[in-house]
């Protein structure tokens, strides 16, 4: 049985296996800023969202979710591939991404990351290898192939699929778990349980919270853990990684999490009743930042003078991406098939003979064999 | 038949003697194209249920496995919806893979890579992005494929912007346009109609190109345009030899790719001939067959002398009875009795 389910996180009450003992401190403070980071620009673009209406996207905030893309922002080298949902700016920030392209582009502007086409839910960053999509389960299946191409190029690439339970509900995630199993992909599967698809928990769309089982039943390495604890998730996703690196085949880690918000924008959907106001309090007494905080203070890592000269420091960083994104020009389109088809065949141009024949030299009183079966 | 073979070199190289050639069934044509794709090039790679096997897809794929490896030859699982995902991530990583469907009908488990994540792949990253991806959709026709292995659904693909479409039916066609597919830039689905697999024709033994967007005329005539697509192109051909019988010079257009079409040629031809019709082997409304009349109607619906005709499959499921097949699947019969409905007095 899975030692960790949202069940067993409910039923102990709090969290009490938080601890930096042994970890890096340079490599706690590197997460704990990412995360700081990561919810000062979530936040300030929860508040920038409305009323004034400028970023004219569906955006899904990650606020509680910090941990899992802190520690891949520590684990991943630029030419990793990360792959993830539709909640995606923390996943954007982990490759490295420039905030102000991150903003240019919830603005629709031709400054962002994708020229203001893909928004927030379809936002990628190529030249570090991120690429984020909306459809649950699909981006994590791509991913499968660009551990293919890995393995084929014998190029030391990672690839990192990020999804939620959710993705977890659709065939083609198993098929992708069993390929890469199959392959021994260089790929890890990084599922952030955070228990409901919009309003539906899991156990009302699966029979048991027990995915990192499941997938290890596929043929691939499994692990569960809180996912609010950044060390853990940190250690567990560093492991995997370097792993894979070294031909070890696929992971499957699936951290327990949980978001604040509603599925989307920055309103509450709490009217709708769907989680109790327990259960939203167990996750923010359970905060990822504020479990690292009181530890990292507890250990002389963290002074609240030194917090507030980082959140200064973020801030200016978002007001910055914020006079970017809004003083940028919205995009215009001169070829809207050129946006959709590339015009151009350089390989082809240089290996393939231009031949066609101008006289016909088809015989068509040929007889069509009909095959007798398939 | 003749085969005078005056190929006209638009490249820059101009060749002064013509290529050496032989000649080839369509299936062997293609196997011809994977072959000579993998070795030009180490990052094209096939993936397809059986592509390892001695009788490879019909004839198609037989060979390559011994050549070139089972990493680039891979039998893949019955697992069609993560087979395009995985071409698709090959893809970004700098791979140029060919899917292979014994079966259109089985690809369609992969309607949401294609359509969700393929087509808009390049549309998504603002023009900047790639993703060459050959799919080979294979379909069935007779002896009692049914309603699961026989359907043609170039329409439904030529409706997505972001991908291409091509329907290649004659041996020289179906090499250049694999290569093409392969060596450029767009994903492209090749939809092969099984009936055409055994059909020969002279091939240049050179790895070529055959262009998107350029329609062939098959046969030029005066009085009637034929627009044939796929299979319906030999029945076509067929049809407008009988036809000058009848005195009724039918011109025969094949297409060749679908998404994009050539309209121009297509326009052309009514020009001269002012009447029009289409034999497209899919059903009949919503179908490549009305693209074709609205955008020959478009431009110059005043020039027609006649009402435009689709010549297709009824709007129906294909039936297993041979019987049923045979009066689903339109013939030589049932295109020369459009054809001939103008003309009767």
């Amino acid at each position: 049985m899975n030692t960790i389910t949202h069940q067993s996180l409910a039923d102990a009450g709090s969290y009490r296996d938080f601890s930096i003992t042994g970890a890096d401190s340079g490599v706690v403070k590197k997460l704990h800023r990412f995360m700081l980071r990561l919810r000062q620009c979530e936040e300030a673009l929860s508040r920038e969202y409305h009323p004034a209406d400028e970023m004219r996207c569906p955006v899904h905030f990650c606020i509680g979710q910090e941990a899992v893309p802190a520690a891949l922002s520590l684990v991943l080298g630029q030419d990793d591939y990360l792959f993830c949902h539709h909640r995606s700016h923390g996943y954007y920030l982990a490759k490295d991404a420039p905030m102000r392209e991150l903003f240019a582009e919830l603005y629709g502007k031709k400054t962002g990351a994708n020229g203001g086409i893909a928004g927030s839910q379809d936002i990628s960053y190529a030249p570090r290898n991120f690429f984020s999509g909306a459809i649950l389960g699909g981006a994590a299946a791509i991913s499968v192939g660009t551990a293919l191409s890995a393995q084929l190029r014998k190029n030391p690439a990672v690839t990192v699929a990020g999804f939620g339970e959710s993705a977890m509900d659709e065939g083609i995630m198993w098929e992708a778990v069993s390929y890469a199993a199959l392959c021994r992909l260089p790929l890890v599967f990084i599922c952030e349980n955070n228990k409901y698809s919009v309003f539906s928990p899991q156990l009302k769309r699966q029979a048991a919270d027990n995915l990192s089982e499941r997938a290890a039943a596929f043929g691939v390495k499994s692990v569960a853990l809180f996912g609010n604890d950044v060390i853990k998730a940190h250690a567990a996703v560093k492991r995997a990684v370097d792993d894979a690196h070294n031909g070890g085949g696929p992971w499957f880690i699936e951290a327990y999490t949980y978001r604040w918000c509603g599925h989307y924008g920055p309103e509450s959907d709490d009217i709708i009743g769907y989680r109790s106001e327990q259960e939203v309090e167990f996750w923010k007494a359970n905060c990822p930042i504020a479990l690292l905080e009181a530890e990292m203070k507890r250990n002389g890592l963290l002074t609240e003078a030194a917090k507030a000269e980082m959140i200064r420091e973020i801030d200016a960083e978002i007001a910055d991406a914020f006079r970017f994104a809004k003083s940028s020009d919205f995009p215009t389109i001169a070829d809207w098939r050129a946006l959709n088809l590339n015009p151009a065949s350089p390989r082809a141009d240089q290996l393939l003979a231009d031949i066609d024949f101008a006289e016909p030299a088809f015989n068509p009183n040929q007889s069509v064999a009909q095959p007798k079966g398939y | 038949m003749q085969s005078i073979l005056r190929p006209s070199f638009k490249g820059s190289a101009q060749p002064e003697a013509l290529p050496a050639m032989k000649q080839l069934t369509y299936a062997q044509a293609l196997q011809q194209g994977m072959s000579q794709a993998m070795e030009l090039d180490e990052r094209v790679f096939l993936a397809g249920q059986l592509v390892d096997y001695k009788s490879g897809v019909f004839g198609t794929t037989g060979g390559l496995v011994e050549k070139f490896g089972a990493a680039r030859v891979r039998d893949f699982p019955v697992a069609e919806s993560v087979m395009t995902s995985t071409a698709i991530g090959a893809a970004l990583g700098g791979m140029r893979p060919v899917l292979v469907h014994h079966r259109l009908d089985f690809m369609l488990y992969s309607m949401d890579a294609i359509v969700n994540w393929l087509s808009l792949w390049r549309f998504k990253s603002n023009g900047k992005a790639s993703l060459p991806i050959t799919i080979r959709a294979i379909v069935g026709k007779g002896w009692g494929q049914g309603p699961q292995h026989s359907k043609s659904l170039h329409a439904w693909f030529a409706h997505v912007p972001g991908l291409q479409v091509a329907m290649p039916v004659t041996p020289f066609d179906a090499k250049g346009l694999l290569l093409e597919s392969i060596f450029g830039e767009n994903p492209t689905i090749i939809i092969e109609h099984r009936a055409l697999f055994s059909m020969t024709e002279d091939v240049p033994e050179v790895p070529y190109r055959v262009r998107f967007g350029r329609a062939r005329i098959r046969r030029p005539g005066r009085d009637v345009t034929l627009v044939a697509i796929g299979a319906m192109v030999p029945i076509a051909l067929k049809v407008a030899e009988q036809l000058t019988a009848r005195s009724i010079d039918v011109e025969v257009l094949d297409p060749r790719t679908i998404s994009p079409l050539d309209t121009d040629a297509i326009c052309q031809s009514v020009m001269k001939t002012g009447r029009l019709v289409v034999a497209d082997p899919a059903w009949k409304s919503f179908s490549v067959a009305a693209e074709v009349i609205t955008a020959v109607s478009e431009k110059m619906g005043d020039r027609l002398r006649a009402n435009p005709l689709r010549i297709t499959l009824p709007d129906s499921h294909t039936p297993m009875s041979a019987p049923l097949e045979k009066a689903y699947y339109p013939d030589e019969t049932t295109v020369v009795n459009a054809v001939t409905s103008w003309f009767r007095r």
